[in-house]
């Protein structure tokens, strides 16, 4: 007992597990995600005017922008600029400018290009901004390399441009037009700035209003309106306006897409061009793609896409008659195909990327410069591109950014896929764990002998093993390869058949499905589109190979979990369902799946539930925590509605994996205190928003019975409240504001532990009865737990909560706690969270020997409890912990924004040799000893016989 | 000329070589006759030249107390033969008490941690009377006559205790170590947990 004191106290007192730099990109993987990038604000830039490779700066539909480098897709550096009330963000970048200017909603921010830190930023009341665009011109009066930018905000009934200084943010000046007109664009030449806005005529069609405004004092100098012949119908009719080019443009279509009309901003003239259309199709989509530089060939290119595919053609532009003119066409390709525009210096180059190849043209000929084949073509459809071309002599080289439909993009260098960046999976709403299938098919062996005769199941042994037999040949070719790598591997033992490196299956919200191997940084082992558009995905399951996907429509996909394939499909049905129940048993150690059932909006079940015996909790929307019995779904056995004022914010129960590995706590005088367990708990948080108040009511899930409740005053109900129950206790956490005089302002973590009586060796009124029961009055009927709680104050708010689960429960626990403000996930370790730490006094020895110490109110997370270390995890909504073969390991997955993934040791890892352990080192010693002894037995036995001989 | 076998040695000379025979038990309690004095009580170096009697080389006390009587055999009557027999056993039953004060100072010195010493001490110390209480009877079988026979079951009661005594140190110093499961967390491993009669799932996602 001393013995296991001991133990325990050794491991409470010695430092909790920390990641060590060598286990980094090892034992945990990240993926940093931006979101879909937005293609018309992506470019590659020269992040200095010193620097001679650039980045790749993009800003995502989810309003992040960042900075990666084209090298490896790592991110550089990144910044959340999404605001609120939404709005779609939009990046410029100019070469040679230090900055990037980067807007979303109400605000626009610029930042270093190279380190991303912040220059100025600026926000403003009403409106969104509808375009910005980075002044060219050389300014005399501009000290710095930095460039000022030009704003259009789009108010209710207003326009407003503003030019921003880019030094300061300050605003230079600001011409306001209050004509009513929808503000679209602006556009600037080197002499003038344009400010393009949509008149509203007769019958819904628009005419084109440009203004030019004088650079410097913002005044207006002219104002037209192009003659549109009621082509244009709303901003999403105008093809292109040229940003920043020598010869600005803009382009539109007639109705019917038989005529192309570009006009040169700045006059008044419109150029008609015939659309040729040979394929015979209709055109689907129309992109103009002009280069972006001013000091570029004013050359542009319209690309024209059908159904089954595409062609381009290319014209020039004449500057002093503002002519456009028709150079040379490219041909039409079977297939997707996507077209980038790149300069060097004044000569633009587009590229051509279709599913076979890469070509590279230069705008003034139609000479292809460069060809490369492509790598096998990908499912998913490529919507844009971006290039950057670099000449060598007259060949060039070229690397292209393909951004496909799904929001993930990668890299095309001279034709080879250099990396792709997942970014999709910045909506994954659903994870798990894949199960592999070989387990099963063993399982399933061993069950069939299990049932057979003696004598049967014996031959049946024979004849598996003599059927493993023809492995034997591979298993000794591969011998000496394991041998040698076991020796010289980074890792001791390779631990994947301890399933510490399943693979994760991620469902987004967008429909698509990834697998993930978390033994390759997380690299994507397959992507498939699961659903066509946007799923509520409900539930997740893994079984022997395969994965299901129940969405809140009734439907649900079935994908092999090992390669991507739908394997089967079921349609829509039924009412849309708020959450969806996975019955799951426990058939030993290894979950069994029983049955699923859909519960719908108001809390019911959508059928009764006989053929599996137990209770049903859910929540309805309105709020009330509802019970039901397998026969009956209409009226709930029990109803748990909170005090009037309060709102059901959240309901918790313990993990269905929730092992407990000791049925009471050994104090230091060796009596028990036992834990009080009930897999059916129940922990209810309400808010009253009014008066501030937040209720914690602990139910039991069969009888619907409050087993124990805290209310809380001064908590700020905008604050994320965090919950979880595990084992005999559970953990919550608020922002409080002071009430009375004894509470504190801040954010608070408070554990509570419950246990079956307040006095050592007390089993309560139960006493020594082997079950207990929710609903009999009499005999073992449930009684209330003896709940001992303490809380702590935080430095910052915990948005989630979840606890580290293990094999048999041994293993100390850790409650993992998702840190929104510091980006990290941090794992505090259970006895740091005891209730029972003396409070102002230093433990007696006996409360020592138990591990317990002083109770501080400021719980300062220690740096070895973050499990994200350095990294910087953003978005995190949920986190999920699962078991392994190996006790002392925990799998932690971490979703929602980034995908972070990580093995957690919370008691260090007891059962896996350490990297101290040089295999290399035992083998040579062994080899020593038998080197010396095979030495040395030839000499000592002659010794003996010599000495035998003189002996006589 | 091939060497003949030396014929076999003169009787007389393998009877001077040989040790003479061990007498027997019996032939040992026989008395010598009156007027002979066996050189054997006299230093166990010039008893060893002559035979190999054990029983007095070992110098046991008992058995040169018992010699020492058969010395003068007239000198002593029975009854206070069995006496003096009484009092040294007594002696012998009183013995392991003297133990007990060293021994339990031994062992409140020695601490209550689990070190390879303390362990040892403590095995040692139950070594000793367990040992002692099997040989209980081979201890005092010296004195038993069948007119003491009675009188020394006391005497072996008392040597019992003393024993148990020195047993019960040891279980004391061993329960001070914590190795005896006498608390309730010792049986915490083989309680189980209550289970429920009913089960609930839940549907909060």
């Amino acid at each position: 007992m001393r013995l296991q004191a001991a133990l325990f106290v050794a491991a409470c007192v010695s430092p909790a597990a920390a990641i060590y730099p060598d286990e980094v990109n090892q034992i945990d993987f990240h993926h940093a995600l931006l979101g879909a990038p937005s293609f018309d604000s992506t470019f590659f830039l020269k992040p200095s005017s010193a620097s001679n490779a650039s980045l790749l700066y993009t800003i995502s539909e989810n309003s992040i922008l960042g900075a990666i480098n084209p090298r490896d897709g790592a991110l550089v550096w990144r910044h959340n600029i999404s605001r609120p009330a939404g709005g779609a963000g939009l990046l410029r970048g100019l070469d040679g400018n230090n900055a990037v200017v980067g807007a979303a909603g109400d605000y626009i921010s610029s930042w270093g290009a190279q380190d991303g830190k912040l220059i100025w930023e600026t926000q403003f009341d009403g409106g969104s901004v509808a375009d910005i665009e980075l002044l060219e011109m050389e300014d005399a009066t501009a000290a710095s390399g930095v460039r000022d930018t030009i704003a259009l905000i789009a108010g209710k009934s207003f326009g407003t441009v503003r030019r921003f200084d880019g030094d300061s943010g300050a605003v230079k000046w600001e011409y306001i037009d209050d004509s009513g007109d929808v503000p679209f664009q602006v556009s600037s030449s080197p002499t003038e700035i344009f400010y393009i806005s949509l008149q509203s005529g007769l019958l819904k069609s628009s005419k084109v209003k440009i203004t030019s405004l004088d650079p410097v004092t913002g005044q207006q100098v002219r104002q037209h309106i192009l003659n549109t012949e009621g082509d244009i119908t709303g901003p999403e009719s105008v093809l292109f306006v040229g940003a920043n080019s020598a010869s600005p443009l803009i382009a539109w279509t007639d109705k019917s897409q038989k005529t192309l009309k570009v006009n040169v901003i700045g006059t008044k003239r419109v150029s008609s061009v015939t659309i040729d259309n040979t394929s015979g199709e209709e055109i689907q989509e129309i992109t103009v793609h002009a280069p972006h530089k001013l000091s570029s060939l004013p050359h542009f290119l319209v690309h024209y896409k059908t159904e089954s595919g595409a062609w381009a053609e290319v014209y020039h532009v004449d500057l002093k008659s503002a002519v456009v003119s028709k150079a040379y066409h490219l041909p039409y390709l079977q297939g997707q195909s996507v077209i980038a525009t790149s300069n060097i210096d004044a000569n633009v180059y587009f590229t051509r990327i279709s599913d076979l190849e890469a070509v590279v043209v230069s705008s003034a000929s139609h000479g292809i410069l460069g060809r490369w084949d492509m790598d096998a073509p990908s499912s998913d459809r490529s919507v844009a591109a971006v290039t950057e071309v670099v000449s060598k002599g007259k060949s060039v080289a070229v690397r292209s950014v393909i951004l496909r439909k799904s929001g993930d993009w990668q890299l095309i260098r001279n034709g080879q896929v250099e990396w792709t960046r997942p970014e999709s999976l910045i909506d994954a709403v659903a994870a798990t764990w894949a199960e592999v299938e070989e387990q099963e098919e063993l399982a399933h062996e061993l069950e069939v002998e299990g049932h057979e005769s003696l004598l049967g199941a014996y031959i049946h042994r024979v004849k598996r093993h003599a059927r493993d037999l023809q492995h034997l040949p591979q298993w000794l070719q591969e011998l000496p390869q394991r041998i040698i790598s076991s020796i010289l591997a980074d890792e001791v033992t390779n631990l994947d058949s301890f399933g510490v490196s399943k693979p994760v299956i991620v469902a987004t919200n967008s429909g698509r499905v990834y697998s993930l191997d978390t033994g390759r940084q997380g690299a994507v082992i397959w992507s498939t589109q699961a659903a066509e558009k946007p799923w509520d995905v409900k539930n997740i399951y893994a079984r022997a190979g395969v994965v299901t996907i129940d969405s809140g429509d009734g439907s649900s996909v079935v994908v092999n979990a090992s390669t991507g394939a739908i394997v089967s499909r079921s349609a829509q049905q039924g009412p849309k369902l708020q959450s969806i129940v996975n019955f799951e048993g426990h058939d030993g150690s290894s979950p069994v799946r029983l049955g699923l059932l859909g519960v719908q909006e108001d809390g019911s079940p959508v059928a009764p539930f006989d053929d599996i015996t137990g209770f049903l909790v859910t929540t309805s929307a309105d709020g009330r925590v509802l019970g039901w019995v397998e026969s009956d779904n209409k009226t709930p056995v029990w109803e748990f509605v909170p005090p009037s004022g309060q709102k059901i914010v959240k309901a918790t129960a313990r993990p269905a994996h929730d092992p407990v590995a000791s049925i009471g706590k050994v104090l230091g005088n060796r009596s028990v205190l036992y834990k009080y367990l009930n897999s059916n708990l129940v922990l209810v948080t309400a808010v009253n928003e009014k008066e501030h108040v937040a209720g914690f009511y602990l139910l039991d899930g069969v009888s619907g019975k409050v087993l124990h409740s805290i209310s809380q005053a001064g908590v700020d109900p905008l604050q994320p409240i965090a919950s979880v129950v595990s084992e005999n206790w559970f953990a919550y956490s608020f922002f409080g504001d002071v009430v009375g005089d004894s509470s504190a302002k801040g954010y608070q973590l408070a554990v509570s532990e419950l246990f079956e009586s307040s006095i050592p060796n007390d089993r309560g009124p139960l006493d020594a009865a082997g079950n207990y029961s929710s609903l009999h009055r009499t005999g073992n009927s449930l009684p209330l737990p003896h709940v001992v709680s303490q809380s702590f104050m935080i430095a910052e708010p915990i948005s989630h909560m979840a606890v580290t689960q293990t094999r048999q429960g041994i293993t100390t626990r850790q409650l993992l706690c998702t840190l929104s403000s510091s980006n990290s996930i941090v794992a505090i370790p259970r006895p740091v969270l005891d209730p029972r730490r003396p409070v102002d006094r230093d433990p007696t020895s006996a409360e020592a020997e138990e591990g317990l110490f002083r109770y501080v109110p400021f719980l300062d997370f220690d740096g070895r409890w973050y499990l994200t270390h350095s990294r910087d995890v953003t978005g995190i909504k949920n986190v999920l912990s699962r078991p392994t073969l190996l006790e002392s390991t925990s799998l932690i997955l971490a979703y929602g924004g980034d995908v972070f993934g990580t093995r957690a040791t919370p008691s260090q890892a007891f059962d896996v040799l350490g990297k101290s352990f040089s295999k290399l080192q035992l083998v040579l010693t062994v080899v020593a000893l038998a080197i010396g002894v095979a030495f040395l037995a030839p000499i000592t036995r002659k010794k003996q016989v010599n000495m035998l001989w003189r002996a006589t | 000329m091939s060497a003949l076998p030396p014929p076999p040695p003169p009787q007389w000379v393998v009877a001077l070589n040989s040790p003479m025979p061990r007498p027997t038990k019996a032939a040992n309690s026989i008395p010598d006759p009156p007027g002979f004095s066996s050189s054997s009580t006299r230093g166990g170096k010039q008893v060893s030249l002559h035979s190999a009697d054990k029983i007095v080389i070992r110098a046991d006390r008992g058995t040169y107390q018992r010699q020492q009587q058969d010395k003068q055999p007239s000198a002593k009557r029975p009854e206070e033969t069995d006496a003096l027999k009484l009092k040294k056993a007594w002696e012998i039953a009183i013995a392991p008490s003297k133990q007990l004060p060293m021994q339990a100072i031994m062992m409140y010195m020695s601490g209550n941690s689990l070190q390879i010493f303390s362990i040892m001490m403590v095995l040692m110390l139950f070594k000793g009377p367990i040992q002692g209480l099997i040989n209980t009877n081979a201890a005092f079988a010296k004195y038993e006559t069948p007119s003491t026979r009675g009188r020394l079951l006391g005497v072996k009661a008392v040597y019992v205790l003393m024993q148990l005594l020195l047993l019960a140190l040891g279980v004391w110093k061993v329960n001070g170590m914590g190795l005896l499961p006498t608390t309730r967390s010792d049986w915490l491993a083989w309680e189980s947990e209550r289970q429920p009669l009913e089960r609930a799932y839940f549907a909060f996602k």
